[in-house]
């Protein structure tokens, strides 16, 4: 099978490093953030924000979402979508 | 030309004018489908985790598993350098970054293994809570799809060593590279919603 040409915005390995080292630097924030005493109302969106900012990155870069065809965004969006209202209907009831 | 044969083409054709890659779209559909099992999960453990609060959460060592999640985001930036390789034509490349990818994803699953055998040390199992039930059906989940990622990695570096893949032909590097992205993604949510939050 081959494979389709490299998106022109596909990024370089310059560019692959640097999400990289954004991904490892949030992670360490997290890390460190758990180390502090702060209230659950606090951290609570603070985690979720910085988590969810992660996952982009990965799905964006990584697995070019930011370049390839917007028919795989939406593949996987809309599941996305649904679960975070299945979730959001759990913790509710 | 069958009517079948010819109503197939047109379908097979109608994919081409979307300009998507069977392989890739068939991909992206089982990657959704893997959303909604892990969302199934998620929201359960989520639901135990606000209304029936456990104290062995207390026992979850952040340190440990943050240096794990280092090790499965160090993988996904081996294994997107291992494409990127291989789009240069860099066979050798590719090779050397799968290898180190199954090192990394391996040693993950040494870390998990090893916290999972601290926490069954401290009485936290499958059957003694809700908390333990959740804790090891989530994760152990997510473990058997890396492990499934090691084989599914070393199948490719195996490929690889006998001469497949090229700068033009390499869609089976791609796809793999999209399922273990994506359990990386998943690792990332369960970091924060298991430990952090």
């Amino acid at each position: 099978m081959t494979a389709e040409p490299r998106p022109a915005s596909s990024p370089r390995r310059s560019g692959y490093l640097l999400i990289y080292g954004i991904l490892a630097a949030l992670t360490a924030a997290e890390i460190w953030i758990a180390t502090l005493s702060l209230a659950a109302a606090v951290r609570t969106p603070v985690f979720l924000t910085l988590s969810f900012f992660k996952a982009s990155l990965v799905a964006a870069f990584f697995m070019h979402l930011k370049s390839d065809s917007r028919y795989y965004l939406l593949i996987f969006l809309l599941p996305v979508a649904v679960v975070v209202v299945f979730g959001l209907v759990m913790l509710i009831r | 030309m069958t009517q079948d044969a010819a109503t197939h083409s047109g379908t097979f054709a109608a994919g081409r004018a979307l300009g998507l890659d069977h392989l890739k779209l068939g991909t992206w559909l089982f990657l959704a489908s893997e959303v909604m099992f892990f969302g199934g999960l998620i929201a359960a453990f989520l639901h135990y985790k606000v209304n029936s609060p456990s104290p062995q959460a207390g026992l979850l060592s952040v340190p440990l598993v943050g240096a794990n999640t280092f090790v499965l985001l160090t993988s996904s930036f081996t294994v997107v350098q291992g494409l990127a390789a291989i789009r240069r034509g860099k066979r050798g490349g590719l090779m050397a970054y799968l290898a180190l990818t199954i090192l990394l994803g391996a040693a993950f699953l040494a870390g998990q293994a090893y916290e999972f055998s601290s926490l069954y040390r401290e009485g936290v199992t499958l059957q003694s809570s809700v908390f333990g039930s959740s804790f090891f059906t989530l994760t152990g989940f997510h473990g058997m799809h890396v492990f499934t990622g090691l084989v599914w990695a070393s199948s490719t570096l195996l490929r690889a060593a006998r001469g497949h893949y090229s700068a033009e032909d390499h869609g089976g590097v791609e796809v793999f590279g999209l399922y273990w992205h994506f359990v990386d993604i998943v690792w990332i949510v369960l970091f924060t919603i298991i430990y952090l939050v």
